[in-house]
C-alpha cells in the first residue's frame, strides 16, 4: 500500500515539478506581431484542439456560442483476446455529451452515459488564460461534473434518497501550451460519492490526472493522459486504504483534428468514461492485461 | 424482349450518367461583392512576419486544406461535393486582389464558404492566414 502510494505521489510530484519548471526552461515559441505601437495581451492559442481528451476535460474551451457534439465509445477489455476479438465483441460503454460556450470563458455541457444510465451535468470556466507573451504562462480551468445515477431505486436499497444518487467531480486544470507541437497539463481532482451500494467503498477520493500533446503533423498528435487515484488514509474511512483497489486510468492514442472535429483512436484502461466513475471505480489494470480500445468523435457548430 | 430490357438498362445508365456529371459541375462563384471598408483594410502584421509560416500554416492547414488543398489549388479532399468551384490562390486574378478583400472572402464569407471569424477569434492570426495564402503565387 505504501509503496503504492509512493510511487504515484512521487510522479504526481515529478509531473508537477516538470510542468512549472519548464515555463523557466523552455522559450516558448509562439509569435508576436511586429508592430511597433503597444498591443494589449494576446492570449495563446488553445493548448489543446479540443474540450475532451480521453476521458479528461482539457483547459480548452470554444468560442462563445459554439455548440460541441461528443461521442465517446470504450470497448470492452482485451483480456479475451481473439474470442471477443479484443474486447470489439465485449460488452461497451458509450457516452452523449453536448458542450455548449456561454463565454469565450465559461462552457457548460450535459451527457448521458450507458452504465449505470448515469446523467452528467458539466461545467468549465477557465480562470486565467495563457497570454502569447508569456506573461502568464499557464492556463487556470475549473471544472466540475455533477453526475446523477440512473439505476432504478431498489439498487441503494430500502434506506433510498434521490441523493443518494449524486456523485461530484472538481477539478483544477494547470494547462500550458509549450510550442506550436506541445502541450501539457496536470489536474488535481476530488471526488465525492454521496452513497454507495457497498459499505467498502470510500465517499471521497483525491486524484491527480496529467496529460499530453505532441502534434506531429498538421492535423496529427500523439496524446497520453493518466488518472492517478491517491490512496491517502487519512480522508479514507476504510482501516486499509490499499484494499479499495481502484486503478489508474492511462490511455495513449492518435488524435486527428480539423476545423469542426476531432478524433481521439486509443488504448485505455478505464471504460467509465465519466471522470468520478474511472477515478472511484475503475479497477482495469492497464500492465496487466486490462486495456480496451476507445474512441472519441467530437463535432463543433458555431452560431 | 431481352433486348428491349438490355436497351432499357443502357438507357437508364446513360440517363444516370449525365444527371451524375451534370450535378457534379462547379460553377465559378458569382463576383463578391465586398464592402468598402474591407477593401481599404491593412493588415495588423508585416509582409515576412514569422507568424505566417507558424500560424499562418498551421491555421490553414487546419481549416482550409480540405477544400483549398496544400497549395491553394482548389484540389481538396472536399472541394468535388462543392457546387461552387474552390478558385485557386496561386492564380493572378486571386493575388491581384487587395489584403481586405481576401480577408472578407477568407473570414467572413457566403455561401458554401463558411464564416470563420469564430473558428479564428485572434486577429494577427487571421492576417497571417492571409499572408500564407499570398505566399501561394506561382
Amino acid at each position: 500500500m505504501k509503496k503504492t502510494f509512493t510511487t504515484y505521489g512521487l510522479m504526481a510530484f515529478l509531473m508537477v515539478s516538470f510542468l512549472f519548471s519548464t515555463g523557466t526552461v523552455i522559450a516558448q515559441e509562439e509569435t508576436e506581431a511586429t508592430q511597433e505601437e503597444p498591443q494589449k495581451e494576446r492570449p495563446a492559442r488553445p493548448a489543446f484542439e479540443s474540450g475532451l481528451l480521453f476521458d479528461n476535460a482539457t483547459s480548452t474551451i470554444q468560442p462563445s456560442k459554439t455548440l460541441e457534439m461528443i461521442i465517446q465509445h470504450r470497448f470492452g477489455t482485451m483480456d479475451n483476446g481473439v474470442s471477443d476479438l479484443f474486447g470489439i465483441w465485449a460488452p461497451s460503454n458509450i457516452r452523449l455529451g453536448l458542450n455548449f460556450s456561454i463565454l469565450n470563458n465559461l462552457m457548460v455541457g450535459i451527457g448521458t452515459t450507458k452504465y449505470n444510465k448515469m446523467q452528467d451535468i458539466q461545467i468549465k470556466y477557465n480562470l486565467l488564460q495563457q497570454t502569447r507573451s508569456n506573461s502568464i504562462p499557464l492556463t487556470i480551468t475549473l471544472y466540475e461534473v455533477i453526475g446523477i445515477d440512473g439505476s432504478a431505486d431498489e439498487k441503494w436499497g430500502p434506506d433510498y434518497k434521490f441523493s443518494n444518487r449524486m456523485s461530484y467531480f472538481s477539478q483544477i486544470i494547470f494547462s500550458r501550451r509549450f510550442n506550436d507541437k506541445l502541450s501539457l497539463q496536470i489536474a488535481p481532482s476530488f471526488t465525492h460519492y454521496n452513497a454507495h451500494i457497498v459499505d467498502t467503498l470510500d465517499h471521497d477520493r483525491i486524484a491527480i490526472s496529467a496529460a499530453g500533446r505532441f502534434k506531429f503533423s498538421p492535423q496529427s498528435s500523439i496524446i497520453v493522459s493518466g488518472d492517478f487515484p491517491l490512496e491517502i488514509q487519512s480522508i479514507s474511512e476504510q482501516s486499509d486504504v490499499s484494499i479499495l483497489d481502484s486503478k489508474p486510468n492511462i490511455c495513449i492514442g492518435w488524435e486527428v483534428s480539423t476545423s469542426t472535429h476531432a478524433f481521439h483512436m486509443y488504448i485505455g484502461s478505464a471504460q467509465n468514461i465519466i471522470p468520478q466513475e474511472n477515478i472511484m471505480f475503475n479497477t482495469n489494470d492497464f500492465f496487466d492485461g486490462g486495456i480496451l480500445i476507445g474512441l472519441n468523435v467530437t463535432r463543433l457548430w458555431s452560431f | 424482349m431481352k433486348k428491349s430490357i438490355k436497351q432499357l438498362v443502357l438507357l437508364g445508365g446513360a440517363i444516370a450518367f449525365t444527371v451524375t456529371m451534370m450535378s457534379m459541375t462547379q460553377k465559378p462563384g458569382e463576383p463578391w461583392n465586398i464592402p468598402a471598408k474591407y477593401k481599404t483594410m491593412k493588415s495588423t502584421i508585416k509582409a515576412g512576419d514569422a507568424s505566417i509560416n507558424a500560424e499562418g500554416k498551421e491555421l490553414y492547414n487546419k481549416h482550409c486544406k480540405a477544400c483549398h488543398g496544400a497549395k491553394g489549388l482548389g484540389d481538396g479532399p472536399k472541394a468535388a461535393s462543392m457546387k461552387t468551384s474552390t478558385g485557386d490562390f496561386s492564380s493572378k486574378g486571386f493575388q491581384a486582389q487587395a489584403d481586405g478583400e481576401i480577408y472578407y472572402q477568407s473570414f467572413v464569407g457566403r455561401g458554401e464558404m463558411p464564416n470563420f471569424e469564430k473558428k479564428i477569434t485572434d486577429e494577427n492570426d487571421r492576417w497571417a492566414v492571409v499572408y500564407y495564402m499570398r505566399n501561394m503565387k506561382k
